[in-house]
């Protein structure tokens, strides 16, 4: 998934989901509000965060930022429970806590529970601490003059500047009217559909490249699993978007909420690349190769098993298409333009479905060691074939020709770290295999292949015309 | 997505750009700066004299960066800083402005020390003095004003006093007043 943010908003919100040792569910809600993906408001937990900040001055008595500040940024305080012990049964003028969280009273009765105020503390440190720093003193001192005089008024205030605030973070480090003009494009494309062939994301992936940007085979096949997901929901986009029609049944905007929550804390690829990633150490179970290829081929996430051929494409044209812009970066190294946009080096559908199978028998006997590593063959109540397998297993360790393998300790100390992860790559690309295989007989692979490498070398000999007549 | 096939708000477009990319953050694997901000929080918020983290103090001292971060919270929680002496004057500075308070540095006598003078008069009187020269700090109590004068001994005796008079002489000398 990329695009629609930069490094520096990376880094920002990593400091503070990682520093307050954040939930999924934390993590995903706070990036909601950084992008701006909340209805029907989006600056409503700005305009929350003033209040709960208010709250917060009248029950501690803070009377400086630096004490909000302190509040904000203080670990001790990131979880809820935290939270509710630490502040008691704190009472103050205009400010309470009940068994549920927080009450500003006398102002509408605004309230937030414990969980709701450990979400608005990091979104405060985000907002303390996003630029790197850069807008501290800005920031602070906002927190300062609500900290003066911490009214439902001066909450209200604070909530609009921080909304103004988080508006030019944005605008600085949230490129999306790309990403906003491509979802357009898209709705066009589909012309109201929903549902969608693979065929829809070449042809708009086509499309698309007539236009100056070039973007990448992959990075339309994202916007489309986005789609996908959003068009999935109950309501679809209508429901998401259409907030007036919702206003009859009670209840909505927290059901609006739920829906972007799901979107956006479902997004399981993380999960994947994340399991690889922690393979990197201890004995070579999967080499950078392996690494790579199981990465080109579950990254799109979930249509490597419900959308075969795109991935596929992806992974064969994907590179390729890699290959191009690297080298117009580079300015050079490897094969010229014109002879890359012929897709010559684009690897077959076949040879693709045949290391998919590899992998996935890779993966099965790694698994095998794994389980022997766990249970010793000579255990009890085990089944005269679970032992042979086991003790089969245990011979195969030593025909692994692999870094690692030969040391025991080593070996047993990585797979028990690995096992899960193995696992679930296993079951993930298992599922892949099966994927392709239905495909390969309702559309066989070779021709299939021949076909869209007209379709590809054509498209980028469009593109990349200028470059390769250079 | 009307049943008409009409093409969709630009409502809906924004709101999938917005959700793409918070989906995508969350997938991007970015490393955390240390120290955290709350670390160093911690240490801007420190008395004179108080235990201190001694790997964030080398952290500042010999990482830029985090010397960079420290300093950009310090100048967000001070009353008044100054990163150097606006007369970038040669030889020693006896007197500067920071913010709207007026330090000066009056020279030792045979009978009394050097005497450091911060004037208040009418604004909120500083609690901490902390002075950055190159990697080496020092963070002093001010007593509070008398009159509006915050008066401080910079006793030879005593050597973060007295060091703290010969940095703030120097025109490179960055001083928070807190």
């Amino acid at each position: 998934m990329t695009g629609g943010y930069d490094e520096r908003c990376a880094a920002d919100l990593a400091a503070v989901c990682e520093g307050r040792d954040l939930s999924r569910e934390d993590r995903a809600w706070l990036a909601r509000v950084v992008t701006g993906a909340v209805r029907p408001n989006r600056d409503k937990p700005l305009w929350d965060l003033g209040h709960a900040l208010a709250a917060l001055a009248r029950l501690t008595g803070a009377t400086k930022g630096r004490d909000l500040v302190s509040l904000a940024l203080d670990p001790g305080l990131a979880r809820p429970a935290l939270i509710a012990a630490r502040l008691g049964a704190a009472r103050a003028e205009g400010a309470a806590l009940d068994a549920r969280g927080l009450v500003l009273t006398g102002d509408a009765g605004w309230r937030t529970t414990w969980a709701g105020l450990s979400r608005l503390l990091a979104l405060a440190e985000f907002l303390l601490t996003a630029e790197d720093l850069g807008q501290f003193a800005t920031v602070s001192g906002w927190f300062g003059d609500l900290a003066a005089a911490p009214d439902g008024e001066a909450a209200a205030f604070l909530g609009k500047r921080l909304a103004r605030h988080l508006a030019a973070y944005r605008n600085e480090h949230l490129p999306l009217a790309t990403l906003e003009r491509r979802f357009r494009a898209l709705f066009g494309h589909l012309r109201g559909r929903t549902d969608f062939e693979d065929d829809d994301i070449l042809a708009f992936w086509c499309a698309e490249m007539e236009g100056g940007e070039r973007p990448g085979f992959r990075t339309i096949a994202e916007h489309f699993v986005t789609f996908e997901a959003a068009a999935s929901l109950r309501g679809g986009l209508d429901g998401l978007t259409g907030a007036e029609s919702l206003e009859a049944h009670a209840g909505w905007e927290e059901r609006l909420d739920a829906s972007l929550a799901d979107l956006v804390a479902d997004e399981p690829a993380e999960a994947l690349v994340d399991l690889l990633a922690g393979l990197v150490d201890g004995p070579k179970i999967l080499t950078g190769a392996e690494r790579d290829d199981l990465g080109d081929f579950l990254r799109l996430e979930p249509f490597h098993r419900s959308r075969p051929l795109t991935t596929l494409r992806a992974t064969s044209f994907g590179r390729v298409q890699s290959g191009l812009a690297n080298r117009l970066r580079r300015g050079g190294g490897g094969p010229d333009i014109a002879e890359r946009v012929a897709c010559a080096e684009a690897e077959t559908y076949p040879a693709l479905a045949e290391r998919v199978g590899s992998l996935a028998a890779h993966l099965d006997r790694m698994l095998r060691i794994a389980a022997a590593l766990r249970v010793p063959a000579d255990a009890e109540g085990l089944g005269p074939e679970v032992r042979d397998a086991l003790a089969a297993a245990v011979a195969d360790i030593r025909r692994v020709r692999r870094a690692g393998f030969d040391d025991p300790d080593l070996l047993t100390a990585g797979f028990a770290r690995a096992d899960a992860a193995l696992l679930r790559l296993a079951e993930e690309v298992a599922r892949l295999q099966r994927a392709v295989a239905t495909l390969a007989r309702q559309r066989p692979l070779a021709p299939a292949f021949a076909s869209d490498r007209d379709v590809f070398a054509r498209t980028f000999a469009r593109a990349y015309a200028p470059e390769a007549a250079a | 997505m009307s049943p008409e096939g009409e093409p969709v708000s630009d409502e809906a477009a924004r709101l999938l750009a917005e959700i793409h990319a918070a989906r995508g953050l969350l997938r991007t694997a970015s490393d955390a700066v240390r120290p955290s901000a709350a670390a160093l929080w911690t240490h801007v918020l420190r008395e004179p004299g108080a235990p201190v983290d001694l790997a964030l103090v080398r952290a500042i001292r010999t990482d830029p960066e985090t010397a960079r971060r420290y300093r950009a919270l310090l100048a967000g929680q001070a009353l008044a800083h100054a990163p150097l002496a606006i007369a970038a004057a040669h030889g020693p500075v006896s007197s500067r402005r920071i913010g709207p308070f007026a330090l000066q540095i009056l020279a030792g006598t045979e009978d009394a020390p050097p005497l450091l003078i911060v004037q208040t008069v009418g604004i909120r009187p500083p609690r901490l003095i902390e002075a950055i020269l190159g990697d080496e700090t020092r963070r002093l109590a001010l007593p509070p004003p008398v009159n509006g004068v915050i008066l401080l001994a910079l006793d030879p005796a005593v050597p973060e006093a007295s060091r703290l008079g010969d940095m703030l002489q120097d025109p490179a000398c960055a001083v928070f007043l807190l």
